[in-house]
C-alpha cells in the first residue's frame, strides 16, 4: 500500500536517505536501461563509435604536451616520459568529470515527458548519465593502459590505491551532478555555467600541469579544489609508484622544498564526495516532488 | 470503503499561474528551508497567484470498479490522474494506492527515437517499472499484440507515429498492474488496433482490478465505467453512476447553448420517464411533462414544446418532434400534462431528453425545461445507428428431385 504524501510533508533526514537508496533498489533496472541507453544512443549513428571514448582524453593529453613542452623549453629542458603518462593519467578522470557533467546537467530537462508523466525516482536520470559516462571512461582506461606499458611503467603495489581514488572520483561527480541536474531544471541557464566553468575549471585543477610548477601558495590553493587530490593521487600511485598513505616531499628548481602530497589530502576530497552525495541527494529527493510543476 | 484499490479523501491540489519562481532571491531561502525540512509559510493555503486545480475531491474504487472522470478541458482530470501516479503531490487530503499501478498514459514516452523497437520495448517497461524477466517472458505476446513483428529491429523514428502509439500501448497494457489508470489512450492507432486496446482494456477491467478511467470520449467511459464524476474547475460537480453522470455532463453541455430567459409564457416544470431507469433497445419508454400556461395567458407565437433525445456520446440530436407537429395545442391557460411514448431504435447507450419552448416568430427555442436521460440497455443485437426492427424470412428451396 502506497500513501502519496502531502506537498509539504516533511520527513527525517535519515528516513529521506533511506527511502533514498530504497528507490535506487527498486528501480536498479530502470537505471541499468537508462544507462544501456544512453551508451547505445552515444555509438549508434556516430561518426567516431567507440573512438569517443578516446578522442577527448587524447585532445587533452595533447594540450598539456604542447603547454608542458613551452615550459620546458623556456627553462631549457625536455620532455619527458613520466611526464606524458602523468597528463594521459590525468586527462581520462577529467574528461569523465567534464562528460559525466554534460550529460547530466540536461538529463532531467531533456526528459521533460518522461519527468511529467511518468512516476519513477527521478535521481536515477542524472545517475544514469554518470554511469554510461564511466563507461566510456573504462574503454579509455584500456587505451591508457596500453600507453602505460608503451611507457614501461608498470603496476606495482601502490595501483591498489586506483580503486579507492576512482571510487572518490565517481562519488564526487555523481554528488555534482544530482545538484546541478536540479539546479538546471529550475534555472535553464545552469547548464551555460556550468559549461563555461568546465572550460575554465582546467585551469584551476591540476590536469595539464602538476601544483608544484606554480609554487608552494598556488598549489596548496589549487589542492583545495576537491577534483585536484583525485587527479593528483592517481598520477603519483600509477606514474610516481606512492604509497598516498605517505606524505611525498619535493624539491622545486628553485630549492624550494614543499609538500606534493598529504594523506589529508585523500580525507578532505573524501569529505567533499560524501558529503556532497548525501546533501545532493537529499536536496534533490526533497525537491524531486515538485520537478513535475516547475520543470 | 474499506479495502478499496484507490481512496481519495479531500484531496486539494493548488497551482500558481504564470510563470513560476521569479528570481533565484525567492528560490534559494526557499530550497534552504526544504534541506533543513522546516516549513515556509503556508504551504496548503493559496497565496497570491495560486489556484485550485483540484479542490477537496473524494472517491475510493475498489475490485471489479471502474470510476470515469469526465469534464471540460482545465476540470483538473489529468492533475488527478498525477496525484493517483505520484507525480503530484497533493496539498491537502490524502490519496492511499494499494498494490502497483499500472498507466496507460503516454504510453510512449520513454522511447528514445535512435533506438530500435525491441530496445525500447525493454527501457519503457522498465520505465513503467516492469521487471527484465517479465518483460522477456512477456515479449512476443507484446510484439504481437502491436502488430509491428516485421519492425520491432527498426529504429522507432523510422515508425509513423500510430506504430509508435501502438507499441507504447502494447506495453503497458502487458504490465499486470494491481490498480489501472488510463488517460485517453484508447484513441490510438487505427480502428481495428482501438478495437483490440479497447477490448484488453475491458478484458483488465473484468479481471476485477479497480479502473480510473479520464476520457472525453464519452461512449467509451459511459461502456467501461461502473461509476463516473465529473469535474468542473476542480470540484466535483456530480458523482454517482456513469450513466446518470456522463448523462447529466452531455446535458449541461448542451444546455449551455440553449438560451435561459426568465418569465416566459409556457413554464415547462418537470420531466420524468414513466419507468424509470432504463430500457432495451428496440423497446418502448414514456414519458411525462408536465407544465403551466403563466397568468398572461398563451401567446399566437409559441407554438408549443419541443421534445429532443439527444446522445450523450456524440452529443448529437438522434431524434425531435413539437407537440405542434403531433397534433396537439397547448392549452390558453392553466397546468397541463404531457405524456409521449417513444421506441427505443437506438444503439445501446446514454441518451439525454431535453424539453423546450419553440418560439414561431423568433424561429428559436426560449426557456429550457427541464431535462432527464434514459440509459439505453442491450436488447435484440444489432450494428449499426438505427435499430431497424429486420424481419428475417427463409423460405428454403425444396430439393430438386429425381
Amino acid at each position: 500500500m502506497t500513501t502519496v504524501g502531502l506537498a509539504d510533508e516533511r520527513h527525517g533526514v535519515l528516513s529521506d536517505l533511506r527511502e533514498v537508496m530504497g528507490d535506487f533498489w527498486r528501480f536498479r533496472e530502470l537505471l541499468y536501461q537508462l544507462t544501456l541507453r544512453d551508451v547505445r544512443i552515444r555509438y549508434k549513428q556516430a561518426v567516431m563509435g567507440f573512438g569517443w571514448a578516446i578522442f577527448m582524453p587524447l585532445l587533452i593529453i595533447l594540450a598539456g604536451m604542447l603547454i608542458r613542452l613551452a615550459m620546458a623549453t623556456m627553462s631549457g629542458g625536455g620532455l619527458d616520459r613520466t611526464a606524458i603518462a602523468g597528463l594521459a593519467v590525468k586527462s581520462l578522470p577529467w574528461a569523465f568529470f567534464v562528460g559525466a557533467l554534460g550529460f547530466a546537467v540536461a538529463s532531467l530537462t531533456g526528459n521533460m515527458t518522461l519527468v511529467t508523466k511518468v512516476y519513477f525516482p527521478r535521481e536515477v536520470l542524472p545517475v544514469s548519465s554518470v554511469l554510461a559516462q564511466l563507461f566510456d571512461t573504462s574503454i579509455g582506461a584500456l587505451g591508457l593502459l596500453i600507453v602505460l606499458l608503451a611507457f614501461h611503467i608498470t603496476p606495482s603495489l601502490s595501483w591498489l590505491w586506483i580503486p579507492v581514488l576512482v571510487l572518490l572520483l565517481v562519488t564526487l561527480t555523481a554528488g555534482t551532478c544530482l545538484l546541478l541536474s536540479c539546479g538546471n531544471l529550475f534555472f535553464r541557464d545552469v547548464k551555460y555555467i556550468v559549461q563555461v566553468l568546465l572550460t575554465f575549471g582546467i585551469f584551476f585543477t591540476p590536469v595539464l600541469f602538476e601544483p608544484v610548477m606554480v609554487g608552494p601558495t598556488a598549489a596548496s590553493i589549487i589542492m583545495l579544489n576537491p577534483v585536484a587530490p583525485v587527479l593528483e593521487g592517481l598520477r603519483l600511485c600509477i606514474v610516481e609508484h606512492h604509497n598516498l598513505l605517505q606524505p611525498l616531499v619535493a624539491t622545486s628548481h628553485k630549492g624550494i622544498t614543499f609538500t606534493v602530497w598529504h594523506p589529508w589530502y585523500l580525507a578532505y576530497t573524501a569529505a567533499w564526495a560524501i558529503g556532497g552525495l548525501l546533501g545532493s541527494a537529499l536536496l534533490f529527493h526533497r525537491l524531486e516532488f515538485v520537478f513535475a510543476e516547475y520543470i | 470503503m474499506h479495502n478499496a484499490g484507490i481512496e481519495f479523501h479531500h484531496v486539494w491540489k493548488k497551482f500558481r499561474r504564470g510563470e513560476v519562481h521569479d528570481s533565484l532571491r525567492d528560490l534559494i531561502p526557499a530550497m534552504g528551508r526544504r534541506l533543513v525540512g522546516r516549513a515556509g509559510p503556508r504551504r496548503n493555503e493559496l497565496q497570491a497567484g495560486d489556484f485550485w486545480a483540484v479542490r477537496d475531491v473524494s472517491f475510493a474504487i475498489g475490485a471489479g470498479q471502474a470510476l470515469g472522470i469526465v469534464g471540460p478541458n482545465g476540470a483538473g482530470k489529468s492533475t488527478v490522474l498525477k496525484i493517483l501516479t505520484h507525480i503530484l503531490r497533493p496539498n491537502r487530503g490524502s490519496c492511499i494506492v494499494r498494490g502497483r499501478i499500472g498507466a496507460l498514459i503516454e504510453v510512449s514516452a520513454g522511447f528514445h527515437p535512435d533506438l530500435t523497437g525491441r530496445e525500447n520495448v525493454y527501457l519503457q517497461g522498465a520505465i513503467m517499472g516492469m521487471p527484465a524477466v517479465d518483460i522477456a517472458r512477456k515479449f512476443d505476446q507484446i510484439v504481437e499484440f502491436s502488430g509491428l513483428t516485421d519492425f520491432i529491429d527498426t529504429p522507432v523514428k523510422r515508425y509513423s507515429s500510430g506504430m509508435n502509439a501502438r507499441l507504447g500501448f502494447s506495453i503497458a497494457a502487458h504490465l499486470d498492474p494491481d490498480v489501472l489508470v488510463i488517460d485517453e489512450v484508447l484513441a490510438v492507432g487505427d480502428f481495428a488496433f482501438q478495437t483490440k486496446a479497447f477490448g484488453r482494456v475491458k478484458e483488465m477491467i473484468a479481471s476485477g482490478i479497480p479502473v480510473v478511467v479520464v476520457s472525453h470520449q464519452l461512449d467509451r467511459v459511459s461502456e467501461l465505467c461502473t461509476e463516473a464524476i465529473l469535474l468542473s474547475r476542480g470540484q466535483v460537480l456530480r458523482q454517482g453512476s456513469a450513466a446518470e453522470v456522463i448523462a447529466s455532463y452531455a446535458l449541461n453541455a448542451a444546455q449551455q447553448t440553449a438560451e435561459a430567459r426568465g418569465h416566459e409564457p409556457v413554464l415547462l416544470e418537470s420531466l420524468a420517464l414513466t419507468a424509470p431507469g432504463t430500457v432495451r433497445s428496440g423497446e418502448r419508454f414514456g414519458l411525462t411533462l408536465e407544465g403551466r400556461i403563466r397568468d398572461g395567458g398563451l401567446p399566437d407565437n409559441i407554438e408549443g414544446v419541443v421534445l429532443t433525445v439527444r446522445s450523450a456520446q456524440s452529443g448529437s440530436v438522434v431524434f425531435g418532434t413539437t407537440t405542434a407537429r403531433c397534433g396537439i395545442a397547448l392549452p390558453k391557460q392553466g397546468a397541463f400534462t404531457i405524456t409521449a411514448e417513444l421506441q427505443a431504435n437506438l444503439p445501446p447507450g446514454i441518451y439525454g431528453i431535453e424539453t423546450n419552448v419553440w418560439d414561431r416568430t423568433r424561429g428559436s427555442m426560449i426557456g429550457g425545461g427541464p431535462s432527464t436521460y434514459v440509459e439505453v440497455v442491450p436488447g435484440r443485437d444489432f450494428d449499426g445507428s438505427v435499430q431497424l426492427n429486420a424481419t428475417v424470412q427463409l423460405d428454403a428451396a425444396a430439393p430438386a428431385s429425381g
